[in-house]
């Protein structure tokens, strides 16, 4: 057990950053989609940072409610408290109460990565917002400063109203993108703004990251059947469509849908595309007007799908941890070269050996002003 | 014109400009038979190198008469397979017509003798006169290929073992006949005679000099490498590191004393070798991270040099001292090449983007949009001619091309009453006045030069002039690494180790160099001084 985490010291040294643990994650029957995610969470500093915060809390208070975020919480505290600085762990309470929260992830079938990653930052959403409006009496004495005005929230409190509430999960992860629609016949712009906490996007062969973010934002012309009905006109209208970044997240979650139902097939397969992917990177679709649109990005994780299906397969994950790269296999932790990362590009064939290919990116903003 | 990056797999065989019609020539590759995939894949980088039809006095192949050999930089042994593939060369030798082929014979032999000791075939031994070749490494091999022909196999195969070369270049004027200069990724180096390599039967390099033997002096990968213009046998070695180094190939010198460690990786320094006889003599630190690519103004003055860190840096090479450079819009740079008149320099990245940086103006006066992926290839077309302007006579136009890991090539034009002139507002023509020039830009005069070493960071997205490109075409299946611009064609290389030489409007037959005595400027050979007085240009 200790055996490669030994290594991995010794292959630091000296470099062993102050603090840092490494740790791998024990696999109970392909829960690699849970710890290749876990892993990119945990070197998210912002993320790891509110979770410990969290643990020291709710240990003060001693308001043991058994929840995700607990489990979370509880894990990351355990991991940064090790007294060694490399080995193993087993998130075991941690993943019996994601199978207890959603049957989706109860069976031993691989699971998507980043449907977990999605169902895991909403529960969070969830269970904070909940405990945000709960402790508008404050139970602890300290309350947590990341509730929207107050009044606003007693306002709309009774649970079935969203996002009136910006929790850390929010700071840290969302973004607002607009969505800006023009009437070909009276030229209004209608812009409707939805929030995100990560972008999904379509790839192509031989393609940059850039290049998908750009598809993302391209206008999109609404015509026979997809007419758009204009408030102005008030009858349905051909539109064009474009949907930009108003706000960029500091933390920039890209998922790159490399699982594609094909009709013909009538199942998912699994696009094995070249996708370069930079280590720094601005969005370049963005509004005009957008604060931080030039704003430069980090990349400091990256889940990568192993295997060339979408029904089997295996997730390992990529993490950048005071300016050295590693490389998360379950239990095993390695060190990485930097120029490591661009094998987890993709293959520019269709059968290749290179089955190992970035899923979901994951970007700091480097602009302090968030 | 949009850039679609299409999904078939089907590549059109000739693409349309303003000028007219590019067609498919022919193509180059290589038998994957003979390829060591040992040591990891590698990236395709393609030289042109134009052989003179006067015989350069070559070294012999018997290390007894080899007297540059010396203490650091040894020969490194010209192990022939035995006479008899010596012979086999001579007695089908002479025949010009004859072309060497790597395959066939070669492909049956390589079972009998269980892969080590393949034949390069019956080479053709009367390699002394002129001709042009293309010379490109894949794997742990550098090929060459005879571009008179159609033949689409290399005439030769170089291997080398222990690593793989992954840079190269060429030097037509080289005096000794050591024109080749070939970095491997083990950070060794070795120089050449081209011509000796052609009519040697073998399957190794011969007759080469070998510096940084097993990386005793810098173990990280070679990155570029470019022979310093008008130096006789000085030449430039870029690392994975942010160092280069300089050597002179006429020195014996040992690399017993390397350098000192650099003391802050941030700062750009100049060490020189503590001895006069030392080999290299001097070492650049340039930034941190790699140095992907340095190329030197065609008059030699100065070398730009783009990597990790995202900066194209420009350096006085004779003077070792930072002049200007600027930041990548994000992420690395990777490619960078000069225009024939040493006003411009081209770079493509890792932001999808071409930019053309103006020594007169230090500022990035365009950005080229077109790309889907990285820019993996910059070059200036310098057998471009503009057409006919209107009454002011002073539009530049500039062609120049890209390629990138988005399969396509892109040709744009640059029109400098387009793009410079809006720029600077009230400045007029190129060399107008300086004291019109905007805040920030630096003045055009090289005598009242700004502090030394000024970057500027990344511009903003606004401010730069966009051009787009004038003809977008996927020329591969598989992603783009080199792009040369000869007088006949455009060649165009993916990583994989195709070439596809693409014939100009007008031209006829397939030899992209008949005949021609003209500069072969490729990306890979800025280096080479501009023959057709383009070297005259002030500066
Ligand atoms: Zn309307």
């Amino acid at each position: 057990m200790g055996s490669s985490g030994s290594k991995l010291e010794k292959a630091l040294g000296d470099q062993f950053p102050e603090g840092e643990r490494y740790f791998g994650l024990e696999n109970f029957g392909n829960t690699c989609y849970c710890n290749s995610v876990l892993q990119a969470l945990y070197f998210c500093v912002p993320f790891r940072d509110q979770l410990l915060d969290h643990a020291s809390r709710t240990k003060v208070s001693g308001d043991a409610d058994d929840n995700l975020l607990t489990c979370l919480s509880e894990l990351f505290t355990q991991i940064n408290s090790q007294k060694k600085k490399t080995g193993v762990i087993a998130p075991k309470r941690f993943i019996q109460r994601v199978k207890k929260q959603n049957e989706l992830f109860r069976s031993y079938m691989h699971q998507d990565a980043h449907e977990f990653l999605n169902f895991l930052l909403n529960e969070l959403v969830d269970i904070l917002e909940r405990e945000a409006t709960a402790s508008s009496k404050p139970t602890s004495g300290q309350v947590h400063p990341d509730k929207l005005a107050n009044g606003t929230a007693n306002g709309t409190a009774n649970g079935n109203h969203h996002h009136s509430v910006v929790t850390w999960v929010h700071k840290i992860f969302q973004g607002t993108l607009t969505n800006e629609t023009r009437c070909l016949r009276c030229e209004t712009i209608t812009a409707r703004d939805e929030t995100f906490l990560d972008l999904s996007l379509d790839i192509e062969q031989n393609s940059s990251i850039t290049s998908c973010l750009r598809n993302f934002s391209s206008t999109e012309t609404l015509n026979a059947e997809d007419k758009f009905f204009c408030d102005k006109c008030c009858s349905l209208q051909e539109a064009q469509k474009r949907m930009k970044i108003k706000s960029p997240p500091r933390i920039l979650a890209l998922h790159l849908k490399r699982f594609k139902y094909i009709e013909q097939l009538g199942r998912y397969k699994k696009l094995s595309y070249r996708v370069v992917f930079p280590l720094e990177l601005k969005l370049c679709n963005t509004t005009d007007d957008a604060p931080g649109s030039e704003a430069e990005y980090s990349l400091f994780a990256v889940v990568v799908h192993v295997g060339s299906g979408p029904n089997h397969g295996h997730y390992v994950s990529l993490v950048k941890s005071h300016n050295h790269w590693l490389f998360f296999d379950d239990e095993n932790v390695e060190i990485i070269d930097e120029s490591v990362v661009q094998t987890f590009f993709g293959s520019t064939q269709e059968y290749s050996n290179n089955t190992d290919h970035g899923y979901i990116l994951f970007y700091e903003s480097l602009e302090q002003k968030h | 014109m949009a850039a679609p990056n299409s999904q078939s797999p089907s590549v059109r065989t000739h693409f349309k400009t303003p000028e007219g019609r590019y067609k498919l020539s022919h193509e180059k590759t290589h038998p994957t038979s003979l390829l060591h995939y040992s040591h990891g894949k590698t990236i395709t980088q393609v030289t042109l190198a134009h052989l003179k039809d006067k015989p350069l006095q070559t070294p012999s192949t018997s290390s007894s008469s080899s007297s540059t050999g010396g203490v650091g930089a040894r020969f490194s042994a010209a192990r022939l397979l035995g006479t008899g593939n010596g012979s086999r060369g001579l007695v089908f030798g002479g025949g010009n017509g004859f072309s060497g082929r790597l395959t066939g014979g070669a492909k049956s032999t390589t079972v009998s003798t269980g892969g080590a000791g393949v034949s390069n075939g019956p080479l053709a031994s009367s390699y002394d006169g002129e001709g042009t070749f293309l010379i490109f490494n894949v794997g742990d091999a550098i090929f060459v290929s005879d571009c008179n022909s159609q033949d689409k196999d290399p005439i030769k195969c170089l291997h080398f073992g222990n690593a793989n070369p992954i840079c190269h270049t060429y030097d037509p004027d080289a005096k000794d006949g050591h024109d080749l200069l070939i970095g491997l990724t083990s950070g060794d180096v070795y120089t050449a005679s081209l011509r000796q390599q052609l009519q040697d039967p073998g399957k190794k390099l011969i007759g080469a000099m070998h510096y940084n033997k097993d990386g005793a002096i810098n173990s990280s990968r070679c990155t570029s490498v470019a022979w310093v213009p008008h130096s006789d046998g000085l030449f430039v070695v870029s690392h994975a590191d942010g160092n280069l180094y300089i050597y002179d190939k006429n020195k014996d010198g040992s690399g017993d004393v390397p350098f000192p460690p650099v003391k802050d990786l941030a700062q750009f320094s100049v060490a020189h070798a503590r001895s006069s006889k030392s080999n290299p003599i001097a070492r650049w630190h340039i930034c941190q991270g790699s140095i992907n690519e340095i190329a030197f103004s065609p008059n030699g003055m100065y070398l730009a040099a783009v990597g990790r860190d995202g900066y194209l840096r420009v350096f006085e090479y004779a003077k070792e001292q930072l002049t200007c450079g600027s930041k990548s819009y994000f992420g690395a740079l990777l490619c960078c090449a000069w225009s024939p008149d040493g006003k411009y320099v081209l770079t493509g990245g890792e932001d999808d983007l071409v930019q053309v940086w103006s020594m007169e103006d230090q500022r990035v006066v365009a950005w080229g949009e077109g790309h889907n992926s990285w820019v993996s290839a910059v070059a200036f077309d310098p057998y471009w001619v503009a057409p006919p302007s209107g009454e002011s006579g002073e539009s530049v136009t500039y062609r120049f091309g890209s390629v990138g890991q988005d399969t396509q090539l892109l040709l744009w034009d640059l029109a400098m009453d387009e793009v410079v002139v809006p720029l600077r507002r009230l400045g007029g023509t190129l060399s107008g006045s300086p004291a019109f020039r905007e805040p920030g830009a630096q003045s055009a005069r090289w005598e009242s030069v700004q502090p030394v070493g000024i970057l500027h960071p990344a511009p903003v997205r606004k401010e730069v002039p966009k051009l787009a490109p004038i003809m977008a075409h996927r020329v591969h299946a598989e992603p783009l690494s080199s792009l040369i611009f000869t007088k006949e064609s455009i060649l165009t290389a993916c990583h994989e180790g195709h070439v596809k030489i693409w014939d100009r409007p007008g031209v006829q037959g397939c030899s992209p160099a008949r005949n021609s005595d003209s500069a072969d400027v490729s990306s890979k050979e800025k280096l080479q001084p501009a023959k057709s007085g383009l070297s005259q240009f002030k500066q």
